[in-house]
């Protein structure tokens, strides 16, 4: 089999080496806990405050808005439930957010809900872009909270979150961006924009799993998730990861300095990957495209097939892709991010998303090319014939 | 190249020792686990079909090095095995879901996902075996589950590998144990219907068709002759041969004889009322050349019953009748009927009903 083929960047990506490396001492003789009063806890306390300020300076930020956690997923729950209590007693009681976000917002909206607040959903065009002019009538003086995704995981679709976070902020609501697939994709610099929140993700730009951060305006109210110790300024008790921090600050720098030159050879590889499945499979529909989409995202449906089969075929193939968003049990049912921007449920079954990266070359995209068009030909004539 | 199968792996044992069988073999082993219906929290701790399952699926896929997938068949599986199911209990019948699980779900369903896959060849841990395009009771007379299998098409068994259908469940055991499956060599057996929890089959009813739906609501208990004796709480809570539940005070105990939907009724009468010598299927698959009236066979109208003799009187389109040589108890219309020759599966239908019994030159046994 020739060497595979990984198309999953949005769902991970490799711990690059610059990353390990500057990691690795905090695994060996720099082990302290950063809380010590002695040389140990000083040295790893001295790592953390730099991991932070490096991660503040790719944001835009002051360091001591730069809370560690331990990943996206934690970032959104601390994000959405946070703030909740401070701006409930102020008589805000409604979470502003949209069909499309991540299950971490959306299901961490969908609990804050059930405890009593009132959940609002804004619209979705069915180009997969938050509908601005109608979101005017849903940003009013009782949203407390309003979270908007950055960059879709699911079509890439780059959503409306500058001109949100003003009209929000217009409002003294808090607003809060999921930026994991946008950070080293978008230029971000906060202290230019009215984001009060931002969650970002490590293993999605070359760190480990089990990292990310939060960005937390200062003057912000924010209940922490976690009890019992008073490390991030009690918004995130616990011993910090120094060795995680520090891979995360240098995966951001990197993703940073690279996210011009990246942003084009990625965007030209996924036009080169769309304009050659549409070109063989003519009646395929690209989801999002004509939309401002992230250089890194295609998801495509071919009528009549499914993702289900498409996606073993593909990895036996030696093709990594997925169905939306990786699932925990692996399974395959419709994305409601499609089914949110209207996409029919059959046309969203056969939803197929390739996602490209670091790992991906052109000849990868060459090969996908060929391959594709004949795992669809395929599929196509068995449901035929069922 | 090696040949590629897809293993329908359940997280049990037998499945998972067909795999590492055929991974032993040298196939290509592709496992796939089947979500077939919503796991909800009703059903904590099944050994089969749980979120758990498909863990143990894949620990065992894992341990082969081997792909696992988890295929959704939810939509399909609802329509063809749960719909039918609530229906053939409206209809006064006791289905049998696991027939047309195998039929639609796994040989249907799934073989659409190994062509997709290139695999020609599918696998299951049926205790059942398959010869030259025919298929066979399995070897293990206590295990046999070919009495489920009737309803494929006849052309998918030359397709099919069931490995564990050569081996004795014991055997399976040690295999597993032999072969470091330790997640599942000592699994508990699951004796219930997969989507069915704790047995409780009027649940499913309920939740499908509301608890007020007639199969489910009070209705009469009678004898043959209209007497009325007593009450029940739903004739779907009841099938031929039940005991369970039925009024006592007659002279010799009484069994559930019949069950009319139409008025409700649960028709009760003694033991010798059970009684048939003749049935009637319907759906009737051939895994032979379809064989004409006259034809002399062996059939089994329950699982796990023995064969008895018969004859085929009438064959109507895919609606077959036959003449039973001895008496047959608890002929129950949504069952099984299958027809064998020895250990040939010959093919099979729904029962619809019990015939009328000989009709010409079988000779009559002494009573």
């Amino acid at each position: 089999m020739p060497q595979p083929v990984y198309l999953d960047h949005a769902a991970t990506t490799p711990v690059r080496k610059e990353v390990f490396e500057v990691m690795e001492p905090f695994y060996g003789p720099r082990f302290g806990n950063p809380s010590s009063v002695h040389r140990w806890g000083r040295e790893a306390r001295a790592a953390l405050d730099e991991a932070r300020e490096r991660v503040a300076r790719c944001l835009g930020a002051h360091p001591d808005e730069v809370c560690f956690t331990s990943g996206g997923t934690e970032a959104d729950n601390l994000a959405v439930l946070g703030p909740l209590r401070s701006q409930v007693e102020k008589g805000r009681r409604v979470i502003l957010s949209t069909p499309i976000e991540h299950k971490a917002v959306l299901e961490t909206v969908h609990h804050a809900a059930h405890d009593g607040v009132t959940e609002r959903m804004l619209t979705v065009t069915k180009g997969g872009i938050v509908d601005l002019a109608a979101s005017d009538a849903a940003i009013d003086d009782s949203v407390a909270v309003c979270t908007v995704m950055w960059v879709n995981n699911e079509v890439g679709t780059i959503q409306p979150v500058p001109e949100i976070a003003e009209r929000v902020k217009a409002r003294g609501g808090i607003m809060h961006t999921d930026a994991v697939q946008a950070f080293g994709k978008i230029d971000i610099n906060v202290s230019k924009l009215g984001i009060d929140l931002l969650s970002i993700s490590g293993h999605k730009i070359g760190a480990p799993k089990g990292v990310g951060a939060m960005y937390i305006r200062r003057g912000t109210r924010i209940d922490p998730l976690f009890h019992g110790g008073s490390q991030d300024r009690g918004r995130r008790p616990g011993t910090e990861n120094v060795a995680y921090a520090v891979a995360l600050s240098r995966a951001a720098e990197l993703a940073v300095e690279e996210r011009e030159t990246e942003w084009a050879r990625v965007e030209s590889l996924r036009d080169s990957l769309e304009e050659g499945l549409l070109a063989r499979i003519p009646d395929a529909v690209v989801h999002g495209r004509g939309a401002p989409r992230a250089p890194h995202v295609l998801n495509i449906s071919v009528p009549g097939t499914d993702s289900e089969s498409l996606l073993m075929a593909l990895d036996l193939a030696g093709v990594a892709a997925s169905a939306g968003s990786a699932c925990q049990s692996g399974n395959v049912t419709p994305s409601h991010v499609l089914l949110a921007m209207g996409v029919k449920a059959d046309l969203a079954i056969a939803a197929v998303r390739m996602s490209l990266g670091s790992l991906t070359t052109p000849e990868h995209i060459t090969r996908v090319v060929e391959l594709f068009p004949a795992l669809i030909a395929k599929a196509r004539r068995l449901s035929g014939a069922a | 190249m090696s040949e590629r199968v897809l293993v329908a792996m359940s997280g049990g044992v037998d499945s998972s020792v067909a795999a590492a069988l055929l991974h032993e073999q040298g196939y290509e082993v592709i496992g796939a686990t089947m979500k077939l219906f919503c796991y909800g929290d009703d059903v904590p701790d099944r050994p089969c079909c749980s979120l758990d399952s498909i863990n143990d699926a894949r620990r065992v896929c894992e341990r082969l090095g081997v792909p696992h997938y988890v295929l959704n068949l939810e939509s399909a599986f609802g329509r063809d095995v749960i719909d039918d199911f609530v229906t053939q209990y409206a209809a006064g019948r006791t289905p049998i879901p696991c027939v047309r699980c195998n039929t639609f779900t796994k040989f249907r369903d799934l073989l659409h996902k190994a062509d997709a896959l290139d695999a020609q060849w599918i696998a299951t841990g049926h205790y059942a075996r398959t010869r030259s395009g025919e298929l066979l009771r399995g070897q293990d007379t206590t295990k046999d589950q070919s009495y489920f299998l009737w309803g494929i098409d006849r052309s998918v068994v030359r397709r099919m590998l069931l490995p564990v259908g050569e081996m004795t469940k014991p055997e399976t055991r040690e295999r597993a144990r032999a072969l470091g499956l330790t997640v599942v060599a000592d699994k508990v057996e699951s004796q219930d219907i997969c989507f069915v929890p704790d047995g409780d089959h009027a649940k499913v009813i309920a939740r499908r068709l509301g608890r007020d739906t007639p199969s489910l609501s009070r209705g009469p208990v009678v004898l043959f002759d209209g007497t009325v004796v007593g009450e029940h709480d739903g004739y779907a809570r009841y099938t031929i041969g039940q005991r369970r539940g039925v009024p006592g005070g007659f002279a010799e105990a009484m069994y559930v004889v019949a069950i009319r939907p139409a008025d409700r009724a649960v028709v009760i009468g003694p033991r010798a009322a059970l009684l048939g010598r003749g049935v009637v299927a319907r759906e009737m698959n051939w895994l032979v050349d379809p064989m004409p009236v006259g034809a002399r066979v062996e059939v089994q109208v329950r699982h796990r019953a023995h064969a008895t003799p018969a004859e085929i009187v009438r064959v109507d389109g895919a609606e077959v009748e036959l003449a039973l040589e001895e008496p047959v108890s608890a002929i129950t219309p949504g069952q099984s009927l299958v027809l064998y020759d020895g250990d040939r599966v010959l093919g099979g239908g729904f029962i619809e009903r019990g015939g009328a019994g000989a009709r010409t030159a079988l000779p009559v046994l002494a009573a």
